[in-house]
């Protein structure tokens, strides 16, 4: 081979090993901290976040106790009570409803039309609550609370009567609702969990006969014969068959699940 | 012959007093120095990261609204905040309670959040109360069954990419930061920061 064509090879292998050659990355221009420098603190961020904040919630924690003082004043025994329990009644004043809230006007996003008005979250994740549970809405009318809508696992439950706002009214709003929940699972072939929400509603609702009538039902369709029947004879002793001897017409539902239940029993009994 | 063995002996002395002289003046310094000052050595994980990370969760979730949401609901109240898990998904030994703990102490000091112990610490805290309800005076006893609960669960992850290629190395951080609302499970706060390192080792004599 001649020189010059091997002075050409050569540059061509040069060129060829050029372009294969790694390209070298320069982070310089985007360095942030070298060895030797200083990294920053965060007491002047934090600093900052304390002369913002603390302003706030002192300002916000006053408001609160000037609504509690105002509240507290003139309010009748059984308000002033439920005031200091944290609960909201029926009847209660709009300042008084803050008060048992422990909330100011921030928490509130109120709409009022003549002389009601309705209450409800200033913002949706955060709800004000009582000691019962967080409150979704509540309706004002001249000045008083007229409605209380909580907001319950089970679903909103509402008290616009002084008997709903009972413990017991709220254990028989919450075991309904689980009997409702447990009729679903009932249509939807799931009798495991539908006996699961009966067993519970029924500790809420110890002596109701239809809910017992309904456990008695899965545990027969579920082939439990001996529970089905205790069930089936709980059933029975709860109507109190002597006394109600159902025969009326507004009884008439109940005395086809009364023959159904003794008929039940000759049946399990006899297997 | 003698005056041989008289040299041969004069030279190991020599040599013996040549590596004591050589140890006496190692070249090991140890100096105290301001732990702000960034100091990257292998280019793994360390203290300046750390203090990084720490900087912008701290500034992230003070500057975030969450703080100012929970405390115009309830009547001025500061949230209370209580520090779950944070996950180290890298390869890398990265002790994550550095930033975390630098997180819980802004928390507390900004006066703006409040900080309960987490299910690590609180074990040793109930030992000593029921302790208390056996040995301790009526008059100085803690009540039980009173800790403050919390609203809000500080839960996060660590992980990294990593790429090299002969002398060159580059490695990717993302720590990512979430507030978690424990009724509702909403999140209500996520942080995030990333750190990128070029780590480019010289050969000697290279």
């Amino acid at each position: 081979m001649s020189s010059p064509m091997m002075t050409r090879a050569a540059a061509l292998l040069a060129l060829a090993a050029v372009a294969c050659t790694q390209q070298h990355l320069d982070p310089q221009p985007v360095t942030i901290l070298r060895t030797g420098d200083r990294a920053p603190s965060a007491d002047s961020t934090v600093a900052a976040a304390r002369d913002r904040t603390a302003p706030a919630q002192a300002r916000e924690l006053y408001a609160r106790d000037s609504i509690m003082a105002a509240a507290m004043m003139g309010c009748a025994p059984d308000v002033c009570s439920a005031v200091t329990r944290g609960e909201v009644t029926l009847g209660m004043s709009e300042t008084q409803l803050m008060a048992a809230t422990r909330t100011t006007p921030a928490a509130w996003s109120i709409r009022r039309a003549g002389d009601a008005a309705i209450y409800t979250s200033a913002r949706m994740e955060q709800t004000p609550r009582d000691m019962v549970a967080p409150v979704a809405l509540v309706q004002v009318q001249k000045g008083e609370v007229a409605a209380i809508a909580y907001a319950e696992p089970t679903g909103v439950r509402t008290v616009a009567r002084a008997a709903d706002a009972t413990a017991d009214a709220q254990a028989r709003a919450t075991a309904q609702a689980l009997v409702r929940e447990g009729d679903m699972l009932v249509a939807a072939g799931d009798l495991d969990a539908a006996l699961a929400r009966y067993d519970r509603a029924s500790i809420l609702l110890p002596n109701d006969p239809t809910l017992e009538y309904r456990i008695a039902t899965v545990l027969d369709k579920q082939l439990r014969p001996i529970e089905a029947i205790v069930r089936y004879q709980r059933f029975l002793h709860q109507m109190e068959l002597e006394r109600i001897q159902a025969v009326g017409d507004a009884y008439a539902k109940q005395a086809e699940a009364i023959a159904h239940a003794k008929e039940r029993i000759i049946v399990l009994e006899k297997h | 012959m003698a005056q041989s063995t008289v040299l041969g002996a004069a030279g190991h002395m020599a040599l013996v007093a040549l590596v004591a002289l050589g140890a006496a003046c190692s070249p090991k310094q140890v100096n105290r120095i301001d732990p702000a000052t960034v100091t990257d050595l292998s280019g793994r994980w360390n203290d300046t990261d750390s203090r990084l990370v720490a900087n912008e969760l701290i500034r992230q979730s003070l500057d975030g609204g969450w703080v100012r949401r929970y405390s115009d609901a309830h009547g001025g109240t500061a949230p209370t905040v209580i520090v779950g898990d944070f996950t180290n998904k890298t390869y890398e030994h990265i002790p994550v309670g550095t930033f975390v703990n630098d997180l819980e102490r802004a928390f507390t000091t900004s006066g703006a959040v409040q900080v309960v112990a987490g299910a690590a610490e609180r074990g040793d805290v109930r030992a000593e109360r029921a302790d208390q309800q056996q040995n301790a005076s009526a008059s100085t006893r803690t009540r039980m069954a009173n800790e403050h609960g919390a609203n809000y669960m500080l839960q996060g992850e660590i992980q990294a990419i990593e790429d090299s290629e002969g002398k060159e190395k580059v490695v990717f951080y993302q720590v990512d930061a979430q507030l978690v609302d424990l009724e509702s499970n909403a999140k209500v706060w996520m942080g995030q920061h990333k750190i990128k390192k070029y780590i480019l080792r010289k050969r000697l004599g290279l």
